[in-house]
Formats: structure tokens, sequence, C-alpha cells
């Protein structure tokens, strides 16, 4: 009976989602309170399954098909840790998302989407197999698409189809090499796999995947534009859950299952490296604030594709710490950003300033969610910086190690910059609102969690260590 | 109960984690006073809290220290926490100082705004320091050093919210030193096998080559917390409007406190330091640099705040400079300076706070006679003075000699260096002393009379200038009973110093600096010119005027790698973006333009098309089969 709780945490948002619709059409009310108990019966579900993972023997349902396929789903330590995190952040999201999409049309499909996705992402964590795994994919880049052109706009729906067109691209080359390798295994079942020595030119074709939905240089371009989104939309896909795909398809094929040559574990890194100091470098220039946050999402995502090529216990840990702590932490600044960009219509940092005095909850929410991305103790974001670039230092990187040093030290410089001309300096909108009071308690609570994360840091630190051990 | 006091107690863990946490209780006691007597309350936190700390850290070195873990749960951090040595002094040092800023800050802030705020950071400012002062584990020092990057920012906002260069400044450069310091310690950790720090000082590692990483970001990352060049230009940028108490609290004593502690402890615990090393070279250097363009720059300051901070910069190169020399009697001297730095240049930030309280200004222009009305600040000020000048028989002198004796036996440039900075600190305090206390009385405008401080602000400043008068006297109690055991060092650096020939050459530039002042005043017209000669003499006058403008400043320089970096960023970034908005739409519609020019509806056309299709498909199948029969 208990190996239908991963069934039921990925069923449950996927059809509830397709519910969302017609309850939208008897109340928005009934809408948006189903919307938020299906993300928190995922993330409920999520929970159900930790203590049997974290006893290591997790909790799995496995369906044999036709023609050596199969079909399962297993909720070990990895899949509950990317489980918790990305529905813990969803839900606050959504409760953000009640003041925030309320005066908007097609409120009915966002929601939807919203779910569904969850959905999609419950899948893809939990599913042992690579065809499920890449229509997953492939159904959260659709759900992507219809929430970044939410607004309908020409640019939004241009937008909207690159970063269709780009992940979708990377999902169909990753397919190439997932087709390879079946005709090279005869299975599509990651655990009769795991062992397999993967040839490079498979890891080329799954790696691009990977980057394009991970938002890496060169496959990046398509997140920063992805700003025309909804802030709960942008904090959603391309903060918290979404762009972590991308590193979790890297932790379970390349570091759970399959073994990779030699040259990737200083190719990926190096990779990284220059993906971290790019977009750290336009972070620092760009006026649009979703637009910084976004680029910082694609500094900070290296940081995490860092740690968990690595090859070593300190950065795998590191970087699964990171994608929870950089998960609360940027979605906690985009929606700080959706605040205020609601309130002083404008996305321009250059026409801000002062707002500290007039959105104080959402100014201290902003830098305490900054200084965990900052990697300042006593936030999580401090522990999983260090233990990444301690993974590069075992690695024998040193070089590497000091690169990312510099990209830290641009980030705290964004990041201070983009806080100063935001919050700080003489008043430029003195008659700013703060927005809904549950919007504010939602980035409070992000703002809030992203500490208490780094005080009690043992918790998710043993659950990563754990799932090291599994790998 | 009673049975489980005891045992909390008896842990030797408990004392220092209360060390962490007590701090934290104090400062939320202190914000959340309200109401009219919020100022009586605020003291009375400062009084009970600072002196539960300050018990708590004696009894921690009387008791000969401590040790302790408590596990974190993530690889390779454990809260472990020991005291011994250098760490076991420095915390009832701290305690006893953050006692009397504290006691300061809740008499300054009694009647202004932002007093909560201010109590709550500094308290946690204290817990941050006794943590990293305590933690045996390089991961949790960095894990409290950093903590105290979070309250400085804070700190350096409260009241000026709409005026924050100051404290992105003080983020970006000092967060720059603790990402290098991050860097630094990681690689160290690495290197030895273990981050432990009593672990590493069992069998010390050797800062040159592949330490020398490790070595020179811990190195790196001491000078930034401790306010040495290129980690500086925050402090005068702070001091022109920062609260009075933060600059006696932070530039003034704790931070150089946690810096010249970790650099202590790198030199003779965590590396073999060995003097004339090209490590060596790098310390000495940068605190010679630090030093003399530190003091020069507050030569010519007509701002007390400001002339006092870029003092707050020279003297950490002075501590430096000693440490750097990597001899006994150097780092002996540069703990003993950074010690009695923190007694006078707190001493002369109080004053100056008193001052500014008072006349409402520390523009040294509208400044002027104020002896005769602040009596006992002006005492206590020119105890101090008298101290950073280094007159013989002051505590400032006994350090700066060990320093000198230090620094000539490691090269005359470092002496010179050192002389000339000597030179100039006694002109600045000179000018600064003359100015404000001895030129004809003037009165700021709006002011009718000016008294002398409150209480509350001269019992720390006495205290401060007392506590220098014995550091001079009775060189002994520190040098040989606090800081000789401290650091292991059984060497007697106590009493006269030894080297008369320096004695005398010392008093010589303090005389050369005499002459110069009264020299610089009859030709300046008053005190507050006495430096210009200096100042406006051909060649020098440039090299100020480029100070002035920032172009010597690092924070300028690093932001300007940035945006030039930013800008390549930019310029790859356009190619990137070409490439998926221009690129491959034009591509795609040229392609489907290109196929449509064939749709014309010509039969004969398609035939073509279609034979040539099917013409392919048979090459590749006979292509496969040949290669199939081939082998």
């Amino acid at each position: 009976m208990n190996g239908w709780i991963p069934v039921l945490c990925v069923l449950v948002p996927l059809l509830g989602a397709c519910a969302l619709p017609f309850a939208g059409k008897r109340s928005p009310k009934i809408r948006n309170a189903l919307a938020l108990a299906l993300v928190a019966a995922a993330f409920a579900f999520s929970l159900a399954s930790l203590p049997a993972a974290l006893a290591g023997e997790p909790l799995a349902v496995r369906v044999k098909l036709p023609l050596g396929l199969s079909f399962g789903l297993v909720a070990d330590a990895l899949a509950v840790f990317m489980a918790l995190t990305s529905s813990l952040v969803a839900a606050v999201i959504v409760i953000y998302s009640f003041g925030y999409v309320r005066e908007y049309d097609n409120q009915n499909e966002y929601y939807m989407m919203v779910v569904l996705f969850i959905g999609a992402m419950m899948g893809l964590v939990h599913t042992t197999n690579l065809i499920f795994l890449y229509m997953f994919w492939e159904l959260s880049a659709v759900c992507c698409w219809r929430l970044i052109g939410f607004y309908r706009e020409e640019i939004a729906v241009a937008r909207a189809n690159k970063a269709y067109f780009v992940t979708v691209a990377g999902a169909l080359v990753m397919l190439a090499g997932f087709l390879g390798i079946y005709a090279q295994t005869g299975t599509f079942d990651l655990e009769a796999m795991k062992g397999f020595p993967l040839p490079a030119w498979a890891v080329v074709l799954i790696l691009f995947g990977i980057l394009s939905k991970s938002a890496t240089f060169p496959l990046h371009s398509w997140l920063p534009d992805a700003g025309v989104a909804p802030s709960p939309v942008t904090s959603l896909l391309h903060a918290a859950v979404l762009v972590k795909i991308g590193v979790f398809a890297y932790a379970r094929l390349f570091v759970g299952t399959f073994v990779i040559p030699e040259i990737f574990a200083l190719a990926v890194p190096v990779i990284a490296a220059l993906s971290a100091l790019l977009s750290a470098g336009l972070a620092l220039r760009a006026n649009d604030i979703k637009r910084v946050i976004a680029y910082s999402t694609v500094s900070q995502l290296a940081f995490i594709l860092l740690g968990i090529s690595s090859g070593t216990e300190e950065g795998f840990v590191g970087g699964l710490l990171y994608i929870l702590a950089h998960a609360v932490a940027k979605g906690g600044l985009f929606l700080c950003a959706g605040i205020v960009e609601h309130s002083v219509h404008t996305k321009d940092i250059t026409k801000m300033g002062g707002l500290a005095k007039r959105f104080p909850l959402t100014a201290i929410a902003f830098a305490l969610c900054a200084a965990s991305v900052m990697g300042i103790p006593p936030f999580s974001g401090f522990f999983a910086k260090y233990l990444v670039i301690d993974g590069m230092l075992a690695a024998g990187h040193p070089l590497l190690a000091a690169v990312f040093i510099i990209g830290a030290v641009m980030t705290v410089l964004y990041l201070a910059r983009l806080f100063a001309k935001v919050f700080l300096g003489p008043p430029a909108f003195p008659d700013a609102k703060e927005g809904t009071s549950g919007m504010v308690a939602s980035v409070v609570a992000l703002a809030a969690l992203a500490l208490l994360l780094g005080l009690a840091i043992n918790l998710p630190g043993s659950l990563a260590a754990l799932i090291w051990e599994a790998m | 109960m009673f049975k489980t006091i005891c045992a909390l107690l008896g842990d030797p863990v408990n004392p220092m984690i209360s060390m962490c946490a007590l701090p934290v209780a104090g400062g939320v006691l202190a914000c959340l006073s309200r109401g009219r007597s919020r100022g009586a309350l605020r003291m009375a936190v400062a009084l009970l809290f600072g002196a539960a700390n300050l018990v708590f850290a004696l009894s921690l070195y009387l008791g000969g220290g401590a040790s302790g873990a408590l596990a974190l749960g993530v690889q390779g951090l454990e809260l472990r926490l020991a005291v011994s040595g250098i760490a076991a002094l420095m915390l009832p040092f701290a305690g006893l100082l953050f006692l009397i800023v504290a006691v300061y800050a809740a008499s300054w802030f009694h009647k202004r705004e932002g007093g909560g705020a201010y109590m709550l950071l500094l308290f946690i400012s204290l817990g941050m320091l006794n943590g990293a002062l305590m933690a045996d584990n390089l991961g949790v020092l960095l894990f409290f050093w950093e903590g105290l990057l979070c309250t400085l920012f804070g700190l350096l906002l409260i009241g000026r919210r709409e005026n924050s260069k100051a404290a992105v400044k003080a983020l970006a450069l000092s967060g720059t030193a603790d990402l290098i310091l991050m860097l630094g310690i990681l690689a160290t950790a690495r290197l030895a096998g273990s981050a432990s720090m009593s672990e590493i000082a069992a069998r010390p590692l050797s800062a040159d080559g592949p330490g020398a990483l490790g070595c020179a970001c811990m190195l790196l990352g001491a000078m930034g917390k401790a306010g040495a060049m290129p980690f500086h230009s925050w402090i005068p940028e702070a001091a022109s409007d920062a609260p009075a108490p933060f600059l006696a609290a932070f530039p003034g004593s704790l931070e150089k406190i946690a810096g010249i502690y970790l650099a202590t402890r790198i030199v003779t615990d965590l590396y073999e330091f060995a003097p004339g090393s090209p490590m060596s070279l790098f310390v000495m250097v940068a605190g010679a640099v630090t030093l003399f363009f530190g003091v020069a720059m507050a030569l010519i300051q007509k701002d007390m705040r400001r002339l006092l901070s870029y003092h707050a910069i020279s003297q950490v190169g002075y501590m430096l400079l000693g440490i750097g020399t990597g001899l006994p009697v150097g780092i002996a001297g540069g703990v003993f300076h950074m010690m009695n730095n923190a007694l006078y240049k707190t001493g002369l930030f109080v004053a100056a706070g008193a001052i500014e309280d008072q006349t409402g200004t520390t523009d040294l222009h509208k400044l002027g006679g104020l002896r005769r009305a602040m009596p006992v600040t002006a005492a206590c000020f020119f105890v101090c003075a008298l101290s950073i000048a280094g007159v013989p028989g002051t505590n400032g002198f006994f350090s700066k000699e060990l320093i000198f004796d230090a620094a000539l036996e490691s090269g005359t440039i470092f002496y010179v260096a050192a002389l000339a900075g000597a030179f100039m600190t006694a002109a600045s305090f000179l000018k600064l002393g003359g100015a404000a206390f001895f030129s004809e009385a003037r009165l700021p405008q709006g002011r009718r009379n000016i008294r002398e401080a409150r209480l509350g602000i001269l019992i720390p400043a006495v205290l401060l200038a007392a506590l220098c008068v014995l550091f001079g006297a009775y060189n002994a109690l520190p040098l040989q009973t606090l800081i000789g055991p401290a650091l292991g060092d059984a060497h007697i650096h106590a009493g006269w110093p030894e080297n008369g020939t320096l004695v005398l050459l010392s008093s010589a530039v303090l005389l050369l600096a005499l002459a110069d002042h009264v020299y610089g005043r009859k030709k300046g017209g008053g005190a507050l010119a006495a430096a210009d000669h200096i100042h406006y003499a051909p060649g020098i006058k440039q090299a100020y005027a480029l100070a002035e403008r920032g172009l010597l400043d690092p924070y300028n320089w690093l932001m300007a790698a940035a945006n030039g970096f930013s800008a390549a960023c930019a310029w790859i970034e356009g190619g990137v973006t070409w490439f998926y908005d221009k690129a491959v739409p034009g591509l795609v519609t040229g392609t489907g333009q290109t196929l449509r020019r064939f749709w014309n509806g010509s039969v004969s056309r398609y035939l073509i098309i279609a034979v040539a299709g099917v013409a392919c498909i048979c090459l590749i199948f006979l292509l496969a089969a040949l290669g199939e029969v081939a082998p």
C-alpha cells in the first residue's frame, strides 16, 4: 500500500490540475484553495515518503510494459529531497499568487499550469525510466511556455516561444542521447543501467538537454528574457523549480546511474565557471530588476552544477544544499521583485530608490534572501557555497575554486548594488504601497526559511549526505 | 534543578556557547526597550550583559582555557570551540572594550533615534566576535567572521538609508576579503587534512609552495577585517556620518581585535612563518604601505572623524608590520600595539564623540579652545594622543619600539617607512589637538555655550585613558603577564627598550614633528593649517589631489574592473542574443522562403524532386548493402 505514496505524489497534482479550470468556473476561491491543496498534497506525500527513504528502503512502484519498457516511480532520498524542496517553495508561491494574479485574465489556466508543472516535476524526480523522464521534462516545458506567455502581449509570447524552443531543442538532443543508450543497453530503466559506462557522445547529447534546462551558458539566453512573465511564475520556474531540473538530471544520471568519462569531471566545471562569471558580469550591468535576479540565477546554477559535477562528497552535498538554499532565497528575491514591480509599475532600478521606507518587510526579506544567495552565515547559502568550493579543492582544482570565489565576489557586488538602488537612497515613490498581506507574508516566510534552514542545516545536510552514500 | 545548573556550568562547552548566545539575548532586550526609560534600560542591559560576558571571558582565561564540541551534522563542520593562548587573552580584552563601548553607545543614543537597532547589532557583533575568537574549526571561524560582516552592514545603514554608499562599500570590500578568506581556509584545511586549528597547530604547514595559496588568502582575510589596505576605504566613508559609537566600536577596536587575532594565529600557529620568507615580505609590505599611506591621508584631513579614521587604518599597518616580520619581538609588538591601539583609538573616538555631542560638529574649522569648556575630555584626549604618537613612556611608545626593532632587523626600508609614519602621526595629532583644544575659543553656529560631556560618555573616556597610562607605566603587565604567556614567548620584552639608539631616533622624529608643526603653524597662520606646507608641496600636492578624487581608492578599482568585465560580458551576450533572436529565426524563415520558390505548380519539377529523392534512398541502401558484404 505504501508504494502508492509516490504514485499519489505524482498523480494528485497532475490529475487535480485538470480539475482547476472547472473549479474556477464555479468560484475562484475554491479554485485557489484547491490549487494550494494539490501542491500541499504533493509536499505531504513527499514528507510521507521521507522516513522510508531515510531508512534506505525507498517506497517504489514498478510496472512492466511491452517492448522492454517499464514504468516505475521510486521515492529514494534524492527524489524526496527534490520533491520536498520544489513543493514547499511552490506552495509559498501559490499563496503569493492569490494576491498577485487576481486582477489578470486567464487565471484558470494559470493555476492549472502551475499545479500541472508541479505534477510534472514530481513525476520527473520520482521516475525510474528515461522515456518517462523525457515526457515529464517536455510537460514541464509546455507549462513553462504557457506561463511565460501569461500576459499574451506580443513580446511575452515571443519570449515564451524562445524559452520553449531552446529547452525543447535541448530536450530533443537529449532524447537522441537516450535512444543511443537504449540501442546499447536495450532498456530505458535507470536501475537496470546502474554502473553502465556511458560513451562521451551520449554524455554530450544529454548534457545539451541539461544545460539548456538549467540555463547554463551559452544555452542560458531564454532565462533572462523570460522575465516578462508574472513574478510568481518567474520565481517558480526560473528560480525555484524548473531550472533545478537540469542539475537534478545531472545528479540522477551522471552521478547516480551512469559512469561517465573522466574528462567531464573537468569539462563540466569549466563550463560552469564560464557561465558563473559571465552571468555575474551581466547581472552587474542590467537595470531591469528581474533581469538582474535572472542572471544571478544563471550564475548560481553554475555553482550548483560545479558542486554536483565535482565528483567529491563535499561538492555533491554542497550542490544539493545549494539547490535547496537557492530555491528558497532566489524564490524569495523574485517574489520581492514582484511586490516592487506590482506596486511601482516599473522594472527599471534606475528609476527606483528609497523603497525600504515604504516596503519595510519586503526590504528586510529581500536583504535576508540576498544574504543567503551571497553565502553569508548563518543563512543556508553559506554552508552550500562553503561545501561547493571545498568540493572543488577536494577534486584538486584550486584554480576553479578561485574563479568561483571571483564569481562569489561579483554576487556580493551585484546584489548589494540591486538592494541599494531599489531600497536605499532618496525615496522615488513616496506613495507606493506594499503588496497584499498574503504576498508580504510569503516573502517573509521564505526569508525566515532561508535563515531557519541555515540554523538547522544538519537536517537537509544529513539527507544530502545520505543521498551521496546511496549513489 | 540546582544539579542541572551545576552540570551545565561544569561543562566547558556551555560558558562558551553562552558567550555567543548571551550577547544576542542582551541585544534583543536592549532593542525591545521602549518608552521614556528606554535609555536607562539600555544602559542597564549594556552594563549587565557586558559585565556577564566579561565574567565568562575572565573565567575562561583564568581557568586556563577550555574546549568542547557540538556536531553540526554537515560535512567537516563541527562546532568545535577551543579557548587557549592568544584567544583566551583576546576574549576578556574584547569583553572589556565591549563593556566600555556599550556603555558609551547607550549614553550616546540616550536621546537619539536608532539606539535600539544599534544596540541589537552591537550585541550580536559581540556574539560573533566571541564565536570567531573561540572557534577551533576554521569553517566555524568563517561562519562567525562573516556574521560580523552582516552586522557591520546593518550598523552602517542605521539612520542612513538615503546615503548608503559607506554600507555598500563596506559590504563589497569586506565581503571580498571574507570570500578570499573562505578560499584560504578551505585550501589550508585541504592541505592539512583537517579544519581544526589545534590539530593544524600541532603540525604547522609550510607557508611556501603549496601552502602559499592558503596562507596568503587567510592573511588577506585577516587584513580585510582589520581594515588594512586595500580593504580600508569604507572606513573614511563611514567616518563622515556613521554614529560616533560605531566608529569607537568597529574601526576603533572590535574589528582590529578580530583581524589581528587571526593574523597572529596564522603566523604563530597555523603556518611555519619564517622571517625573511616571501610570505613575511608580503605581510610587511602590506603593513608598511598601509601605515604610510593611511597616515599620509590623515595628515591633511580637516574633519576630526575623518582624521581619526585614517589613523585607524594606519595603525593596523604597524601591527601587520610587526607580525609580518615573523620575529618574536615583532609579533609581541604587533599584538601589544593592537591592544594599545584599541585603548587609545577607542578613547580618541569617544572624545571626538563627546565633542560632537556638545558642539554638534566635528569640522575643525568650526572648533577651537575646547580645553577650557571640556577639560576632562581634553585630558583624556591628550593622554590618548600622546600614546598614539608614541611619546616615550606611553604605552604606544613601548609597542612601537618593539615593532621598530623588528622592522629594522627585517629591512631598513621598513624601519624608515615606520619612522616616517611616526613623524606624520605626531604631526597630525599636534594639528588636531592644537586646532580643537588650543586655538582661540570658537562656537559653532547656533551654540551659546559648551559644557563638559555627559557622565555616560566621560566615564568610558577616562577609563580608556587610565588603561593607556597603566599599560605605559607598567608595561610588564601587558607584555610579561598577558601577551608573553599567551604567545608562548619566553623572551622578556617588558621594561625600557633595549636598543637606546632606536629610542633616540624615535625621539628625534617626534621633536622634528614638533618643529615642523611650529613652522607650519607660523606659515599657515594657525594649528589647522600646520600641515598645509606638506599638503601643498610641489609633487605631493598632485598625489593628494589624485587620492582625494578617489583615483587611488581600491574600491573604485574593484568596481572599474568589475564594470570592465561586465562590459565584455555584455558584448559576448550580444552575440549570443543575436544568435537566438536573429540568426536562428533568420535561418528558419530564410530556408522556408527558399523552399517556397520550388512550390510553383510545375509537375515536371515535382517529378524531378521525387525521382532525386528515390535515387538518394536507393543509394543509401546500396551503400549499406555494400558495407555489409565488404568484410
